[in-house]
This record gives structure tokens, C-alpha cells and sequence, in this order.
């Protein structure tokens, strides 16, 4: 049984009087410890997928199986619990915490509210998960404005990965990083899925960095899936129009020394 | 090879909160004029503040030292600028608008919001070429058609928030280069865009750089993309040079190891996949 499945999922936007599908018809699946990537263009409907799996807004159509429940239909206590394990990772993590809070504060959150951890057991649990995605347990007490963009965002993964999910959805989660400390955070989601068999819905508009990460991919443009597949078969030869054009526009770095 | 300016000792220090941080530490490069020049660099390399001075849009709070010297220019009087001083004494100084366009990373930013697109552009040309409104109008009209903005007539009308993000970043770039300035500077002005769309915007900047006879600064995270572009490219890092080249030699042959790392870090779309395939089997 998939992971994840998505069916016939629809999201109607009204603008100026007429309807526009941000998401039309769209069907997939993710399976246990496997990387799916939505790539496309902007108004593709990635993020809006994005936002209808982690259930920030409600679809006009179709389902969403999550671990085997109807995901659509769960409300209240169920819902919490479902919701500890399908987690998300953004951009921009500045903007996802409030910046006046102390990393301590940002981790200490979901381990209270899902009850992982008693409070007397939590600074611990919060010195292993920095140490799990390779910050400084002294980093605690700091404040979310004064770390890096690169250990913000090493925080926000520690946050996502605290109730143990099966599924976190990655949202541009690596597009805002200087190139070094992209590396080191692809490496780290690597890491943590081989580890821990997480999955994830890699979101991005970068076919390169969707190339080097992803199991499989499916491109969208306008809101209906264009094409999908192994990320690399799509990749290196793709057949829609989308397709081709996303790949002819990504900058090549043509370097002739070995 | 003619200069366009000459940059040299360039360090600018901005002061806040009792604070100091050197942003740019003894910076010395010359433009080329017409030459398309990269500065590439990761957060707080100094490559926007470079951007900056050389616009003369730095903070008043900054400390500027060195000097921008600046060749085949109009004189200006007495105008209250944000430049380091000329060593010539002859006080050619740049004005952003009519001699430099700047064209930065977010349109809608840049762009009034209860302005119409085409007063936006004609503001620029009336001011800069001492054109009458009706005239400042027709030449807003040609830039909307050189920018290859669909529907130029009806774009005239529009608002900011009526066009896409890469609509709204052609018009910016209109109204920067409709008062023909020797040099563009465009700063991230591609990162805030999708793939299709970056791709695009460069291809116009490259066509309007050829057609007017600019110099370009593109100032990019990017160095793939730089190198798409850019005839030199220059690394910045922690608010120094580390090393400027001829594309193809910082491509094929950088000097530095901090250049090659750069270059390593990119994932295209022939890098290796750092995906471990046991991973979902195993």
C-alpha cells in the first residue's frame, strides 16, 4: 500500500469573475522512503499541491489517502495525530518561525503539543535532534534571527523530523540557500531518508537539483500533470512541451577539464 | 581596451547600532565599456554592495573609501551623490537613471503599484531627456515593444499587479535603459523568476545590451548562469576578490579553490545523482 495517494485532486481559484483550476485532475502516489519531486513552471500548481497535501487549504475535488486513512475526512484528535506524521519544510524558514523565538523554543513545540516527549526528557531530546541534523547542541538557547540561513534551515528539518514522520514535503526547501550549504542540506535529507525511511515530495523548480535527489518526478504545467517518470528518464529526454522547455532553460555549465 | 570606470581600493563599511561591518575590503576593477562583467558570490560575499556603490545608492550611514573613477561621461553640477570621489578632480559622476540603470531582483518592489506601466517609463524619459509627456509616452511605447511586453498599448494602461513577475521585471528593465545609459546593473534581477522565465530575461538583456551599446553588470548567486552570459566573471567572497578571469578560463581553469568549490557545488542537469538508489529498497 502507497504511502501517499492522491486522486483526481482539483482546486478551483475564482479570479475576476471566471474560474481557474490551479490544480486539475491530478493523480500520484508516494511509496514509504521514496523521493516523488513536483517540478513546472510558476503557476504550475506545485505549491498549491503542496498546500492541499499538508491540508493548509481544502481541495474542490478528489482524495487524499494518508497512511491508509481518508486524510480529507479526518477532523480534531485523529487529525492531530495523522498530522505528526506528515510534516513540511519551506523556503524560507525565517518567515515559517517566529523570528523572536530561541531555537530551543522552535524544537521544544511539536515534541509538547504531540506529546513525544515528557518535560523534564525534552532538553535532551532537543540536544539529539540538533545533533541529528548536525548543529551544536549550544545552538539552543540562540535566537532564530541571529543563526544562519544554512542552520535555519537545519533547524527546520530538525523540527519536521521531531514527531518521527513518514512523509515531510519539501516546498523549494533548498532554492533560497547559497550553493555551499545546499550540498550539505541535500546531503542531510539523503542522510535522514536512508536513515529513517522517510519520504518526500520534493518541490522545486530545478530540474538539476530534482535530477540529483529524486526516485521519480512528475512535471506539471497549468495545473494537469505533463509527464511523469523516473526522474532521470524524464530528465535527460523529456517528451512534453514542459518538459523540454524546462530542461533547454536550465543554465549548463560546460566545463571541458575532466 | 577603453574603461567605462575604474574601480580601485574600494571598501565600504556600514555603520548601525554602534556596529561595524565591512561589507567590501579593498576592491580594485575596471569596466570594460561594453563588456558583459559577472560578479558572483554567495550571501555576504559584498557583491550587491558593489552593485550599490557603484550605483551610488549606499546608505548614508556607510563609510565609503577609495575612489570610482568614471571616463566619457557628462558632468554634473553640484548633484548631492552617494560616490566615492573621483580621483580626477573632474567630478564625472554618474547619474542613476540617465547613465546607469539598475534593474534589481524584485519588479514588484521596483515598480510603483498605483502607477500606470506606461507613466512609470515615461517619468524616466521625461526627466532624463527632457521630453515632453506626450513624447516620454511615445518613447515608453517603443521600450514596451523592445522589451517584448505582448500588447504594448494595453500594457501602457496596466498596473503592476495586472502582469506576471516576468512582465513586471521586463518593464522594470524598460524603464531602466529608456534614458540610454552606458552601463546596465542587474542585480539578482533573474533570481526571483521560474527557469523558463530567467531564461528569457536573459536572453533579453544580452539582445538590449548588443543593440544600445551598454556595458552589463550582472551580479548573480548563479555562475552558471554568469558564465551563460558574461564575457569576465568575478568571484567575491566575504567582501573580497578572490579572482577575475575570461569566462571560459574561470570555467575551465580557475586559479582559486574557492572558485572551483563554487563550480563543484553546481548541480546541473549532467551531475552525478546524489541519490543512493538502496535507499528505497533497502
Amino acid at each position: 500500500m502507497s504511502l501517499l495517494t492522491v486522486s483526481k485532486l482539483t482546486k478551483r481559484y475564482g479570479r475576476g469573475g471566471k474560474t481557474l483550476a490551479a490544480v486539475d485532475d491530478v493523480s500520484f502516489h508516494v511509496e514509504p522512503g521514496e523521493t516523488l519531486a513536483l517540478a513546472g513552471p510558476s503557476g504550475s500548481g506545485k505549491s498549491t499541491i503542496a498546500r492541499l497535501v499538508l491540508r493548509l487549504i481544502e481541495p474542490d475535488g478528489g482524495g487524499i489517502e494518508f497512511e491508509g486513512d481518508d486524510f480529507l475526512a479526518l477532523r480534531g484528535a485523529p487529525l492531530r495525530v495523522r498530522r505528526a506524521r506528515l510534516q513540511m519544510v519551506f523556503q524560507d524558514p525565517l518567515a515559517a518561525f517566529n523570528p523572536r523565538a530561541t531555537v530551543a523554543r522552535v524544537l521544544d513545540d511539536p515534541l509538547r503539543i504531540h506529546g513525544v516527549a515528557s518535560r523534564s526528557e525534552r532538553p535532551r531530546r532537543i540536544a539529539a535532534l540538533l545533533e541529528r541534523v548536525g548543529l551544536a547542541a549550544g545552538l539552543a538557547p540562540r535566537a532564530i534571527h541571529e543563526i544562519s540561513g544554512g542552520q535555519r534551515q537545519r533547524v527546520a528539518i530538525a523540527r519536521a523530523i521531531a514527531t518521527k514522520p513518514s512523509l515531510i514535503v519539501l516546498d523549494e526547501a533548498v532554492s533560497a540557500l547559497d550553493v555551499s550549504v545546499r550540498g550539505q542540506i541535500l546531503d542531510l535529507l539523503l542522510d535522514l531518508q536512508h536513515q529513517e525511511r522517510i519520504a518526500y515530495l520534493f518541490i522545486s523548480h530545478d530540474l538539476g537539483v530534482v535530477r540529483a535527489i529524486a526516485h521519480r518526478v512528475i512535471l506539471l504545467d497549468g495545473g494537469r500533470i505533463a509527464e511523469s517518470g523516473d526522474a532521470r528518464t524524464v530528465i535527460d529526454a523529456p517528451q512534453s512541451a514542459v518538459g523540454k522547455a524546462l530542461v533547454a532553460a536550465a543554465p549548463r555549465l560546460d566545463r571541458s577539464r575532466p | 581596451m577603453t574603461a567605462l570606470a575604474s574601480i580601485r581600493d574600494l571598501s565600504v563599511t556600514y555603520r548601525g547600532d554602534g556596529i561595524e561591518v565591512t561589507a567590501l575590503k579593498n576592491i580594485t576593477i575596471d569596466l570594460h565599456a561594453g563588456e558583459r562583467l559577472a560578479i558572483i558570490g554567495e550571501s555576504g560575499s559584498g557583491k550587491s554592495t558593489l552593485a550599490l556603490a557603484i550605483a551610488g545608492l549606499l546608505p548614508l550611514s556607510s563609510k565609503i573609501e577609495g575612489s570610482i573613477e568614471w571616463f566619457s561621461l557628462p558632468t554634473l553640477d553640484a548633484v548631492e551623490r552617494r560616490t566615492p570621489k573621483s580621483h580626477s578632480g573632474q567630478n564625472l559622476t554618474p547619474l542613476l537613471g540617465r547613465d546607469i540603470g539598475f534593474v534589481f531582483q524584485d519588479p514588484s518592489a521596483s515598480l510603483d503599484p498605483v502607477m500606470t506601466i506606461g507613466k512609470q517609463i515615461a517619468e524616466v524619459a521625461r526627466t532624463h531627456l527632457g521630453l515632453t509627456w506626450q513624447q516620454a509616452y511615445a518613447k515608453a511605447r517603443t521600450l514596451l515593444e523592445r522589451v517584448r511586453l505582448p500588447d504594448p498599448d494595453s500594457a501602457l494602461r496596466a498596473f503592476p499587479h495586472q502582469l506576471s513577475g516576468g512582465q513586471k521585471q521586463r518593464v522594470a528593465i524598460a524603464a531602466a535603459i529608456v534614458a540610454g545609459p552606458k552601463l546596465l546593473i542587474a542585480d539578482e534581477a533573474t533570481s526571483a523568476l521560474d527557469t523558463i522565465v530567467q531564461a528569457e530575461i536573459v536572453v533579453l538583456i544580452r539582445r538590449l545590451v548588443a543593440e544600445d551599446g551598454m556595458t552589463l553588470l550582472f551580479i548573480s548567486h548563479d555562475i552558471a548562469l554568469a558564465a551563460e552570459l558574461a564575457e569576465r566573471i568575478a568571484v567575491f567572497r566575504h567582501g573580497q576578490l578572490v579572482e577575475l578571469g575570461k569566462t571560459a578560463q574561470m570555467i575551465d581553469a580557475p586559479a582559486q579553490a574557492y572558485t572551483r568549490a563554487l563550480l563543484d557545488a553546481h548541480i546541473g542537469l549532467d551531475a552525478q545523482p546524489l541519490l543512493n538508489r538502496s535507499g528505497l529498497n533497502g
